[in-house]
């Protein structure tokens, strides 16, 4: 019985240990916040945020993949969807910006001050 | 010699996944990285595709398709269509100035060590050979639990869409009159 | 659970009435379909458990909260009466938008899993970036817009990775299986540990606990000024209230942990809101630094953590709501009668000479004023008394000398527009609608009333 389960597990889940994947995905997360940190053009500061949300849909598939649980996955289902709609409403967001003021430099946005 | 001795002992799933990872992590660091933002697109949907690679490997098919459907597809095409729609040049792609942008990187670096070490601290746990499920990420187990338990959010996801909706077209449509401060 | 369905419909029919009805007709039916969501709470009164398949929870405090978010945004549509009528305002939208971003924030006090709480954030924050943006040709609406929305989005980035670590730890996102790790070593803990971490940074970001607040002052400076009152009051309770649930429900057995960070966070929120706010001239800048400091109030209910404290902090947003929402109502009715350059003033001295102009709107201002600053005699007084006496409950002396002592700081910045509204003035009167008018004096009652007898809230909870 115990040999027959483990012919059922895929490769990759007995030679790349979960660490791996975490740590892959922390990468990915800091680099996206670096990215959001650095940068001044709003569309790549966006960019940035989806990598970070990228990094949260990695963990949460590694995580629900090694214990077998589906709930992991559903909920990177839901921030597929929410990540799109957020990018709805960003874009025009910039856009409407752009008619403005002609740039997406987020530094000649300084009318706002004490 | 005993690093050659690892590389040489790699089997074929890690040498994928260290594949995959480089190649992920190398996207990322381009996109944040590039002068023109539509070469941040390219780079960012280089990544998308190699973390659906990563995705298969990890026995995700489905989640795997529709990350290239949804993020390298529609969501990328929305930037891509945006950035060419206002012509875009380099001009406004200047990083931060330096002290800033020391101060943000080595903020970066920080967290990304405080985190990395903690995680190699933490005691993980292995598969359980016992109750493996190899159909986990199959469309008709998620289609299941979707359906069944998670009734309620997927009606509401509906709302959200509704706000995104209105609220994009609210703010796309063009306005007459002069801008003001 | 009812007032979510409602709502959810009652948005998507305001849209269609935008179609066909005339623009002034539309806040009657905004305010006729929130009292319908107020009403069908009554609905789950006495009916306490969890509801589909554990998303959600409905208690009888958990309503009594609902209704507090609901009345915050009938308040807040009764001082948009007459904001919206120029050209070039969609007031369907906006009131649609109101009403969809109260789903969000109902889910967010009452879910019991963490799928529904990020439904429900999101809901709530897109619909407030579009609404900060709605004043599409005004720069400052639009540079407010796109700070809100890459701030937020990272925010929910930060706590989606918490999310994501709570669920490596606990293997569910039911909120009550933060428990399952209790017995756990300290290797076992580190995930967890990491998702608490990420969890509360995310959320404080999104109610602008210092260090975390440096987004407020200008979103709220920039945003229309009626979305302003609904972002101080409807985001912040529902944030902090989804927050009191994770600490009650998720982390409590980590208390003593988290519990040293968020007392430094409360006393860095109380001294940077109020220290920065004495230095403010603009009227809305004012009302974000008070803010921070006031979410640091907030807070302090967290580190009570005890039976009273999910009624003092409903009697606290309660109150916080009714003066915040007085302060930006007063504030809106004069700034549009002020015209400097071309468009409403927001200096702080609009205020100048309000007591001939109109003692009516110079009153509640006062009574509004006192109660922020937590003056005797009104509701602030009682609801900063409560989350102090429950946080010195606890032993945290220091933080209860810390915030007598802000509030004495505070006493400065509040008394700016009283002194102002008793200057002499040549100006002529202030006309204002009869709704904003009944609503402003609700909310000044109110305040007085529980002031006077706050037992009368307090029983309830």
């Amino acid at each position: 019985m115990f040999e027959s389960s483990i012919d059922r597990i895929p490769d990759v889940f007995m030679k790349v240990p979960l660490v791996n994947f975490v740590l892959l995905a922390t990468m990915l997360f800091v680099i996206g916040i670096v990215g959001v940190l650095i940068r001044k053009n709003a569309i790549i500061i966006f960019m940035s945020i989806e990598l970070m949300l990228n990094a949260v849909n990695m963990l949460l598939i590694a995580f629900s993949s090694y214990k077998s649980d589906p709930n992991g996955q559903i909920f990177v289902f839901f921030i597929m969807a929410v990540a799109a709609a957020e990018v709805a409403v960003g874009l025009a967001i910039i856009v409407m910006i752009f008619r403005n003021i002609k740039t997406i430099d987020i530094s000649i946005l300084n009318k706002l001050r004490g | 010699m005993h690093f050659l001795e690892i590389i040489k002992n790699l089997s074929l799933v890690q040498w994928a996944f260290y594949f995959l990872s480089i190649l992920t992590l190398y996207g990322a660091l381009g996109t944040i990285l590039s002068k023109n933002p539509i070469h941040s697109v390219i780079y960012l949907v280089v990544t998308f595709f190699s973390i659906s690679g990563i995705y298969i490997m990890l026995n995700a098919q489905f989640l795997a398709a529709v990350n290239v459907i949804v993020y390298a597809g529609a969501i990328m095409v929305l930037f891509l269509f945006v950035l060419m729609f206002l012509n875009l040049k380099e001009e406004s792609t200047e990083m931060k100035t330096s002290p800033m942008l020391i101060a943000a990187v080595s903020t970066g670096l920080l967290l990304g060590l405080i985190l990395i070490a903690t995680i190699r601290k933490a005691e993980i746990t292995r598969v359980n050979y016992n109750d493996f499920d190899p159909n986990t990420g199959l469309i008709e187990t998620l289609g299941m639990v979707l359906y069944k338990n998670y009734m309620l959010p997927f009606e509401l996801v509906s709302v959200l869409f509704l706000v995104a909706m209105s609220g994009a077209i609210l703010l796309g449509k063009r306005e007459k009159g002069e801008s003001h401060f | 659970m009812y007032p979510i369905i409602v709502f959810s419909v009652s948005g998507l029919l305001m849209l269609f009435l935008g179609l066909s009805v005339n623009k002034k007709s539309l806040l009657p039916y905004n305010l006729l379909f929130m009292l319908v969501g107020l009403a069908s709470n009554f609905l789950d009164w006495n009916a306490p458990g969890l509801y589909f398949n554990g998303m959600l929870e409905i208690s009888n405090p958990i309503i009594l909260v609902q209704w507090v978010l609901i009345f915050a945004a009938i308040l807040v549509s009764g001082i948009s009466s007459r904001q919206f009528d120029d050209t070039h305002a969609y007031p369907a939208e906006y009131y649609a938008i109101m009403q969809f971003a109260l789903v969000g924030a109902l889910i967010m006090v009452s879910f019991q899993n963490l799928l529904m709480l990020f439904v429900g954030l999101e809901i709530l924050s897109v619909g407030l970036y579009v609404l900060t943006g709605s004043d599409k040709r005004n720069l400052r609406g639009n540079e407010a817009a796109i700070k809100y929305f890459l701030m937020g989005s990272f925010a929910t980035g930060i706590f989606l990775f918490g999310v994501a670590m709570f669920y490596g730890a606990t293997g569910s996102f039911d909120i009550s299986s933060g428990n399952s790790v209790a017995n756990n070593l300290l290797e076992g803990k580190m995930f967890f540990w990491l998702g608490m971490v990420f969890i509360f940074i995310g959320l404080l970001f999104k109610i602008s606990a210092a260090p975390f607040h440096f987004w407020t002052a200008d979103v709220y400076q920039g945003a229309p000024t009626v979305f302003s009152a609904f972002m101080a009051t409807i985001v912040k309770t529902a944030v902090i209230f989804a927050l009191f649930r994770l600490a009650a429900y998720s982390f409590n057995l980590e208390y003593e942990n988290w519990s040293k960070f968020l007392v430094i966070i409360i006393g860095l929120s109380m001294v940077i809101g109020n220290v920065t706010a004495v230095f403010q001239t603009n009227f809305k800048r004012v009302l974000a630094f008070s803010s921070i400091s006031q979410a640091g109030f907030m807070l302090l209910s967290l580190i009570g953590l005890g039976a009273q404290s999910y009624g003092n902090l409903g009697f606290y947003s309660l109150s916080y709501a009714l003066a915040t929402i007085s302060a930006f109502g007063v504030f809106l009715v004069i700034s549009s009668n002020t015209i400097v350059e071309g468009r409403p003033s927001e200096n702080i001295n609009v205020f100048d000479g309000l007591f001939s102009r109109n003692p009516d709107l110079a009153i509640i201002l006062l009574i509004s004023m006192l109660s922020l600053a937590g003056i005797p005699l009104t509701s602030g007084f009682w609801s900063k008394f409560f989350v102090l006496n429950d946080a010195a409950a606890k032993g945290y002396f220091w933080i209860l000398i810390l915030g007598v002592l802000m509030s004495a700081v505070s006493l400065y910045y509040y008394f700016n527009p009283i002194r102002a509204s008793f200057k002499k003035t040549d100006l002529g009167k202030i006309e204002i609608s009869s709704l904003s008018k009944y609503t402003l004096y609700v909310c000044a009652a109110l305040t007085i009333l529980f002031g006077i007898a706050p037992n009368i809230l307090r029983s309830l909870f």
